[in-house]
């Protein structure tokens, strides 16, 4: 099935705060800060249990897609990860609220898929979404080259000529990355497509913000071409695997007592909030400008 | 019967599991091979048609981007096959969520004994797999030592030639299959001697005292009358069971509630210690308790409870799993830290867990000697640290900290420690959150995981033979997802007000669980038939006290079922009510409308003797402990570099990264810190609530090494190292809390199996004395703390002889420390050239038990003794110091000693140091490698901005802190001597290379 894609990346006014929906439960676990990260970039988010979605009515507690502007698929283990990571997460969806889901990102409005997230939007078909298909398989994440899950922070270098909403105005990023199975992976082709089409958000790079080309740790996972993160052709439609909702407030950067010593001497207030809220405060003034 | 799906990757993609395998071979084992690819094998046993698994095939089970998949046998070419499934009965999570995936595409449901199973086949291909004669020992070495764990899987391999390419591996159901009426059994109490025959006969591990309190109870007049009313005589098997449960060492702690006569054989006095829990952790917490108001709920529930802030309270608690683990490392491991997550969960009305921490204790990863353990100890590392990455990741906790141990002693049994810590609300629905009780009619309700034969009678069923249907259930495999979905659904519970009571099913399983919380109330009737089962054919009292994981027992209202039982669909959790609880005094068990059970609560309460044990302490000198003699290395470069590379010191970045140590977005300070994110900080910090600028600091700390001179000191050095872990970071003297796990071999004195028991019992008595003078000393209740007694195994050796090996007395401490704001919080990496470098505290020649004296195989008599007189003023000026934001980085020295921290803190931070030995604080120190390497307390490693210099130093007047060096742009350790001449220089980059070589390529 195809949507028409045809609704531009550049404006959606709404009167009020967005509403983020941010999609819980089945082992999904990133939940918590996620609903932090939006609500500091100004959403108003709620944290939304996938069968509120689905059985709300048989629990008294029906929720609606439409009602919101922003989705969320967030990081955490969804079924365990067990037969692919994202990959029971993305069936689940796909089979009981799939045309919903549609329906939204037709609608112009926008999804963010984090981790386990990213995974499964990429097992749904929503990304990368080429002109619009979104039901199409066509990349996957698949086992990390060094064979193990791994915590890591890393450098993340900005595409400024994708269409992405949510990294306009970014540069440079730095992100943990927490997975498992994160290696970018699709046939020459599609790659080829992918980075033509400038639907690479982000690139895994080295701390002067030079492509890791497939260097390890700089590139923690194997990813073809140190694909960390896709957008769909609209810009509207985001995954990626490193964290920026872990990236809430200063403190959490590896290395912050650090940077802390240079503001103190320089008698400099020291900052709060952390580099990846942008990321959504991207989101939220989309609805806004 | 039944469909097999295999699943693989295309064939030109790379096999990162198959990679990781041959790599292990060749480590390990000395094995190369070309290749290894594995597939991912499914088999349906379920009546759904071909279409059915058709759309399942395409739909969920294979991606089509990177996957293939068929139901023909899809291995080509391979010199040997290996194929590794689960045993009947133990968990396979995996098939769990397929049935669920399928049932949810399909929209069918899955009939009772239908299932799918998962497993794997791996296709390896090398030059000696292909030598005649060598390939099966080959293929059957790395399936029994590296693939197959015998307890809980079994495996066949298959060479090129005999495979079959039609067959293939065949079906193969690991169903269970219990040909087995459900009975209850009654026992002959005539005399205490058949009782105990009987008790012998059914693994009921009664102690031999308990058997007359046993018998008279079930003999008493009244007793028989009110059970005859109920159709019972004799006691049942499920009644002893209960009583057995709850008796065992495990849920009573008879060991530390226990007598103990002590006698230091040097001095000839004696005296009769009755209790080490009441004088030694109790009676010292409840007093601190009185003094410090932030100390909420304490020594009754699950786990502890501190305040956090005004609104919200903290809720820790420490756990082993040391035996399960010893045998199956990756599952017992997992059993464990999700087990230990339950009991903050299953605190008060409930919390939210945020942190989880581990601590290994294990032989050599390189042994190579003669002993034979079940495992060894570098697969059991591998597997007890998977463990324990799959349970907190999969549980969406963060492991932010944890440490590892290696020694000889660990052999026969392995230390697992897990550490739990939670928050909780001060209130829900206007009601104290840590407070929970359960009411006459309350519904008794099971929630998550069903029961089978997990965990029943512990390794006592490993003794049993295996039929190819028999469950392997004695050793566990925990189900994180299934745990995660149920602490989701308990919490939304607790916030809506439905929750009066909750506990989880652990040890002793429903028995305990029920029994305890039957108490609130004073009674209990449970019908046991309503127990959801994993399969049919348990007896009784297996349904009673199975410890099949991911249950908590709840106490509902009538009124609030109905919403409960919703949000239990929600969450897709199962729950059922299988009772109530009652005002009647009595335990009352009913199957099929039958009693079983019907016992007084208070049964358990009274006239059971204590435990009572000899205990001989003979001080270190008089053991034949004296100082080596040693003379100066000339090598002083060297040493440091050989220091760092030793197993307990070097870095051990490889576990740390497989932990997700950040999820909920609350790290602060993370393990590894520095320049290069690789040197483990003093403690870690967490910001639990994401709106709050509130921290809680975290450490933990071990020494078993100086258990072999006096366990005493091994606490004392043991405690006074976290607090300064936890100072180091920026926690505060005001709130500081601490979790006791002791693991020790066993003290029961026996002439043959246990010579020693005497004085492994002093030592613990020792211990905690220790444990007692130093949180009085510094003042710190105990939130929790749990013990594991018998830390003991027999090895076979050479000859097929049998060696007794016991772990060192061995204490894990847990700290924590309440931060009012995490900006302020220190890091131990040096942070800019030219700030200054100091020592606090005093170097003593004390490097008895120590790393140093490990490197040349000796023990020494002079253990680091901490003298709290000397210690605190310093730590309270430390404190205000970095409260003040008056120093640059801080860290405690620890293991390893000065050398060794001060390279720690100088690779941190990328720059050089150069430090004048002559300037360190000491007393009775004279050679230069005593200074360096002694392992005395109380001491500090702190950096400080020129600026800043006299400030600090006003505030350490008259204190033991002095300006010894100054750190420096070149990349280089420079020591000068007692002298002031140049000792040696050690460049940064050489000790990290010496640091990180023995793991680094893990």
């Amino acid at each position: 099935m195809k949507g028409n894609g045809k609704v531009s990346a550049s404006s959606f006014h709404i009167p009020r705060s967005p509403r983020a929906l941010v999609l819980t439960g089945y082992g999904l676990n990133c939940d918590l800060e996620t609903t932090h990260a939006f609500e500091l970039a100004g959403a108003e988010a709620h944290r939304v249990h996938i069968n509120q979605l689905i059985i709300g009515e048989s629990i008294g507690e029906i929720v609606r897609l439409e009602d919101y502007e922003i989705v969320a698929f967030i990081g955490g283990f969804s079924w365990g990860d067990d037969h692919g990571a994202g990959v029971l997460l993305a069936t689940k969806l796909l089979y009981n609220i799939g045309e919903e889901m549609l329906a939204f990102i037709e609608a112009g409005k926008l999804v963010i898929g984090i981790c386990n997230g990213f995974q499964a939007l990429v097992n749904l078909g929503l990304l990368p979404g080429f002109d619009g298909d979104y039901r199409s398989r066509r990349v996957a994440l698949i086992w990390n080259d060094c064979g193990n899950f791994r915590d890591q922070w890393v450098h993340l270098r900005v595409n400024e000529d994708s269409r992405c909403v949510f990294t306009r105005g970014l540069e440079r990023l730095e992100l943990a990355v927490r997975h498992g199975e994160g290696k970018f992976y699709a046939e020459e082709p599609i790659i080829k497509r992918i980075l033509e089409e400038n639907q690479v958000v982000l690139r895994y790079a080295d701390k002067e913000g030079n492509p890791a080309k497939g260097r390890f740790p700089e590139n923690p996972n194997g990813s073809l071409e140190d694909i960390a993160g896709i957008c769909d052709s609209t810009g509207r439609v985001f995954g990626l695997m490193p964290h920026p909702e872990a990236f809430n407030h200063w403190t959490n950067h590896p290395e912050w007592t650090r940077q802390k010593e240079h503001y103190r001497r320089k008698r400099k207030p020291y900052p709060t909030e952390g580099g990846g809220i942008q990321i959504f405060r991207n989101a939220v003034n989309y609805f806004k400008h | 019967m039944g469909v097999r799906l295999e699943i693989t990757l295309k064939p030109e993609l790379f096999d990162a599991e198959g990679e990781a395998i041959r790599r292990k071979a060749r480590d390990y084992f000395n094995i190369y091979l070309e290749e290894v690819r594995t597939i991912h094998v499914l088999t349906i046993d379920a009546d759904l048609t071909r279409e059915q698994i058709e759309s399942a095939r395409h739909r969920i089970f294979t991606n089509p981007v990177s996957q293939i998949s068929s139901f023909e046998p899809l291995a080509t070419t391979f010199d040997w096959a290996i194929w590794v499934g689960l045993r009947p009965g133990v968990r396979d999570n995996a098939g769990s969520t397929a049935v669920e995936a399928m049932e949810d595409l399909l929209k069918v449901r899955f009939q009772p004994g239908e299932a799918v199973y998962t497993s794997r086949l791996y296709l390896l291909r090398g030059e000696r797999l292909r030598k005649r004669g060598k390939g099966r020992r080959i293929a059957e070495s790395i399936a029994k030592e590296l693939l197959a764990n015998d307890l809980i899987q079994q495996w066949r391999v298959y060479s090129a030639e005999e495979w079959d390419p039609e067959q293939g591996i065949g079906i193969v159901i690991p169903k269970v299959r219990l040909a087995h009426q459900p009975t209850v059994d009654t026992f002959s109490i005539d005399s205490d001697e058949e009782l105990q025959r009987l008790s012998h006969q059914r693994n009921l591990a009664l102690h031999p005292r308990d058997i007359p309190v046993i018998r008279s109870y079930f003999l008493r007049a009244e007793v028989r009358a009110a059970r005859r009313d109920m159709g019972l005589s004799d006691p049942t098997d499920v009644e002893l069971e209960y009583i057995s449960q709850a008796r065992s060492d495990h849920c009573n702690h008879n060991t530390f509630r226990g007598k103990f006569f002590y006698r230091d054989l040097n001095t000839g006095e004696t005296e009769v210690v009755d209790n080490l829990f009441k004088t030694c952790i109790e009676a010292p917490t409840l007093d601190l308790q009185k003094k410090k108001d932030w100390v909420i709920s304490v020594l009754w529930d699950n786990a502890g409870v501190a305040r956090f802030d005004q609104d919200n309270y903290y809720v820790i608690t420490g756990e082993t799993h040391n035996s399960p683990s010893n045998m199956e490392a990756y599952g017992g491991a997992l059993t464990g830290i999700v087990g230990v997550y339950r009991d903050p969960m299953g605190t008060g009305k409930g919390s939210r867990l945020i942190a989880g921490t581990y601590g290994y204790c294990v032989g050599f990863r390189d042994y190579s000697g003669p002993l034979r353990p079940h495992l060894h100890p570098r697969r059991l590392l591998d597997g007890v640290i998977e463990g324990v990455r799959d349970g907190g990741n999969k549980s969406g906790i963060p492991t932010p900290y944890g440490q590892v141990f290696f020694d000889h002693g660990y052999m026969g049994k392995c230390l697992v420690f897990v550490t739990a810590v939670g928050m909780m609300p001060a209130q829900v629905a206007d009601t104290p959150c840590e407070e929970k009780t359960t009411t006459d009619a309350d519904l008794i309700l099971m929630c998550g995981g069903r029961v089978g034969k997990d965990g029943i009678h512990g390794v006592t069923a490993s003794s049993e033979i295996y039929s190819e249907h028999t469950p392997a259930g004695h050793v566990q495999i925990g189900d994180p997802y299934t745990q995660k979905k149920m602490l989701d659904f308990l919490l939304e519970a607790r916030d809506e007000g439905l929750i009066a009571f909750l506990t989880d099913n652990g040890g002793g399983g429903l028995s305990s669980s029920i029994g305890e919380s039957a108490l609130f109330s004073g009674g209990a009737m449970v019908e046991l038939e309503k127990v959801p089962l994993k399969y049919e054919g348990l007896d009784v009292w297996e349904i009673w006290v199975s410890e099949s994981q991911e249950r908590m027992t709840v106490a509902v209202k009538l009124h609030h079922l109905e919403r409960f039982m919703q949000l239990s669909r929600k969450h897709e959790v199962e729950s059922t009510v299988i009772g109530r609880y009652t005002d009647s005094g009595k335990l009352h068990l009913t199957y099929k409308g039958e009693t079983c059970a019907y016992v007084d609560l208070d049964l358990l309460e009274s006239g059971f003797p204590q435990w009572e044990f000899e205990a001989e302490w003979l001080p270190p000198r008089y053991r034949g402990f004296s100082e080596p003699v040693l003379g100066s290395p000339e090598d002083h470069r060297q040493i440091l570099l050989t220091m760092l590379s030793q197993p307990n010191i070097c870095s051990k970045e490889w576990i740390v990264r497989q932990y997700d140590h950040e999820v909920q977005g609350s790290s602060v300070i993370k393990h590894l810190v520095g320049v290069h994110q690789d040197v483990p900080s003093d403690a870690v910090v967490q910001r639990p609530h994401l709106d709050s600028p509130r921290g809680l600091a975290i450490t933990q700390a071990l020494n078993p090494t100086y258990s072999r001179v006096d366990a005493y000191h091994m606490v004392a050095s043991t405690i006074d190292e976290t607090v300064r872990r936890l100072l180091a970071v920026g926690g505060t003297f005001e709130h500081l809390a601490g979790v006791d796990n002791f693991c020790w071999p066993n003290i029961q004195y026996h002439p043959q199996s246990n010579p020693d028991g005497k004085f492994k019992a002093a030592q613990l008595v020792r211990a905690n004395w220790a444990l007692r003078d130093y949180c009085i000393g510094f003042g710190i209740p105990l939130l929790s703390g749990k013990d594991s007694m018998y830390v003991d195994g027999n090895l076979e050796g050479s000859f097929g002889e049998r060696h007794k090996v016991s772990g060192l007395e061995t204490l894990q401490f847990t700290g924590t420390s309440v931060i009012d704001d995490v900006r302020r919080c220190v890091t131990m990496d040096v942070k800019m050239a030219g700030d200054f470098l100091y020592v606090l505290g005093l170097t003593r020649d004390e490097l008895g038990g120590s790393e140093y004296y490990d490197l040349f195989n000796y023990t020494g008599l002079h253990v680091p003794q901490v003298r709290l007189e000397e210690v605190l003023p310093l730590y309270r000026a430390l404190e205000e110091a970095i409260g003040a934001e008056l120093v640059a980085s801080v860290h405690g020295i620890y293991r390893g000693g000065l050398g060794v921290h001060l390279a720690l803190v100088a690779m941190a931070g990328g720059f050089g140091l150069e430090v004048d030995l002559a300037l360190v604080p000491t007393e009775g120190v004279t050679r230069e490698d005593t200074l360096l390497y002694s392992e005395s307390a109380g001491r500090f490693i702190v950096t400080v901005a020129p600026e800043d210099q006299s400030d600090f130093e006003a505030r350490f007047r008259g204190l033991r802190c002095a300006k010894v060096g100054k750190v420096t742009e070149n990349d280089k350790l420079t020591v000068n001597d007692l002298n002031g001449n140049i000792l040696f220089g050690a460049g940064l980059q050489r000790c990290r290379s010496a640091w990180k070589k023995p793991f680094g390529n893990l």
